[in-house]
């Protein structure tokens, strides 16, 4: 626990420290939030509750208040089969992870009926949404998982699809527009309730490079994610993004068209270059390296990358301190990411 | 001749590969020729575009088709010719772990090189890498792992051929993977790319 403490800081309203950061407004603490996926909770359920309660998250992710629920069948995170409401059939072996898409909806383009765009998730109670950002003091994201990208590759699986960017058959864009439409209504009937922020995520980057080449990026995707932005801006939210992998190469298209703040495998590309190019133009939204760093390092070498994260990127803010307590990370490594944090601003 | 066969496998056009190589073939060129003077430079050069990105996965994996259908054709030569691959490699995705489209790329990028493959898929026990490197008489066994809790199977990989002993060098790859832990866990090379693989694979059985 940080020797700056909390004392000084128990009267910060979560919601305003992340604004603060988000306008390099100098907020009295970095905003902090924890990703924690089902590994966690199951292997290490102690010392996790522990880092929430010393480390409450400033931000939160929605709720769904769904009226209708989700047509899923089986468990995501655990081994077997799940389908998810696009009828995605996923394959799994471990537990807290999830599955992979071996079994794609359209390994042809004969039948587009069998992709079932799930209407249920247009059910939200935005009255319930609402009362749930009111009771919180913490900065709150839409629960609309918006994943253009990844649906892509759930749906025609992934090496159909990237043959599919190669030689652009009609079909493909048919089925992106479809998506998108749907995803553009989900964000905007989050955008008419009380969240901060719309998400999207998708994985573009591989761990040296873009999964596609930018221009192709830039022509297929880009003027998507603007729309997306715009909703968000429209209606008065920040627009947040996730992407895994090294994406160095768009993040200046990122700031163009508007992202507020993006989550990024910081640690995947040179931090250095990042925070000469973008500090100060772009929140990164986290994170501290979940595949050497947490897993293999210890709280020394967490805490020194905490302190590059800082010195590179901060700029009296655009950092929340975000960090993901996933699949082999060790918990003393995760508690050091805000401890250091605390530390240092 | 074998330029344009070149530049058309990096372009990803299958149907004037094919044809390039049918013609190659009606000019009575020997089949190792046209595979290492044609497709494999090809596939060579695609795989330090892609080292150096300036081509991605899309383009990638057309090309690994145009250099397939390439290959599909010349292949009763080949044999009829007793033309012998490089090596042969046992590539598989480790215990646990379901990713492969690394996997995949390495296996292309191999194939596309002169080597045999013998893919053994996802979720391959060391068991199983043992008994295809012994039955294939593999040169090489080659593992991928995306998941920071999967990679660790690698290690058991490495054990499992010493214990067998079988004296097959193994290589190994995917996102959290590194040449510390490679390193670490005496494998005997790592790869961060496709591309890098095949230069691996080629300095480890020295061709």
């Amino acid at each position: 626990m940080s020797g700056r403490g909390l004392g000084l800081l128990m009267d910060v309203i979560s919601r305003e420290l992340v604004v603060s950061a988000l306008e390099l407004q100098s907020p009295p603490r970095v905003p902090r939030q924890l990703w924690i996926l089902p590994w966690a909770e199951r292997n290490h359920p102690s010392e996790l509750a522990a880092i929430r309660n010393a480390y409450p998250d400033d931000i939160l992710k929605c709720l769904p208040f769904l009226e209708k629920p989700l047509k899923t069948s089986g468990d995501e995170y655990a081994p077997g089969l799940y389908i998810d409401e696009w009828g995605c059939r996923f394959e799994n072996r471990q537990w807290g992870v999830i599955g992979e898409v071996k079994d794609p909806l359209l390994k042809d383009w004969r039948d587009p009926a069998a992709v079932r765009i799930p209407e249920e998730r247009l059910s939200v109670d935005a009255r319930k949404v609402d009362e749930f950002c009111r009771a919180k003091d913490a900065f709150v994201y839409s629960w609309a998982s918006v994943n253009l990208f990844e649906r892509l590759q759930f749906i025609r699986g992934p090496e159909n699809l990237y043959v599919d960017l190669a030689e652009r058959p009609d079909e493909l864009f048919v089925l992106i527009r479809r998506l998108h439409a749907f995803f553009k209504e989900e964000l905007e009937l989050w955008a008419s309730t009380e969240v901060d922020a719309l998400s999207f995520a998708d994985d573009w980057g591989s761990q040296k490079s873009l999964l596609i080449s930018p221009a192709l990026w830039r022509e297929v995707f880009k003027p998507l994610y603007r729309e997306y932005v715009e909703i968000a801006h429209r209606n008065g939210k920040y627009a947040f993004m996730h992407s895994d992998g090294y994406i160095t190469d768009i993040f200046p298209d990122l700031i163009e068209i508007g992202v507020d703040a993006v989550n990024s495998q910081i640690f995947c590309m040179d931090l250095w270059d990042l925070g000469r190019r973008f500090a100060g133009k772009i929140t990164f939204w986290g994170e501290i390296d979940r595949q050497h760093l947490l897993p293999h390092g210890t709280p020394a070498e967490v805490a020194a990358a905490v302190s590059a994260a800082k010195e590179a990127l901060y700029r009296g803010g655009g950092v929340i301190a975000q960090c993901e307590f996933g699949a082999g990370a060790r918990p003393e490594n995760v508690a050091s990411v805000f401890e250091t944090w605390n530390k240092l601003v | 001749m074998f330029k344009e066969m070149q530049e058309a496998l990096i372009a990803g056009k299958k149907a004037e590969v094919e044809s390039l190589v049918g013609q190659a073939l009606a000019a009575s060129l020997p089949a190792a020729r046209i595979l290492n003077e044609g497709l494999i430079p090809g596939m060579a050069r695609l795989g330090e575009l892609f080292k150096n990105n300036e081509v991605f996965i899309p383009e990638v994996l057309v090309a690994a088709r145009a250099m397939n259908a390439g290959l599909a054709k010349l292949e009763p030569f080949l044999v009829k010719d007793k033309v012998q691959p490089k090596g042969v490699v046992v590539i598989g995705t480790v215990k646990g772990d379901l990713h492969d489209i690394g996997k995949n790329l390495v296996a292309m990028m191999l194939r596309g090189n002169g080597y045999k493959i013998v893919d053994m898929g996802i979720d391959v026990s060391p068991e199983k890498f043992v008994e295809a490197a012994r039955s294939s008489g593999a040169g090489i066994v080659a593992c991928s792992a995306l998941l920071t809790t999967t990679m660790v199977q690698m290690k058991n990989v490495v054990e499992a051929l010493e214990a067998s002993g079988l004296k097959v060098p193994v290589i190994i790859g995917g996102a959290p993977v590194t040449e510390e832990y490679a390193n670490q866990i005496r494998a005997h090379g790592f790869a961060p790319d496709a591309a890098s693989a095949v230069e691996a694979v080629g300095k480890l059985l020295g061709v």
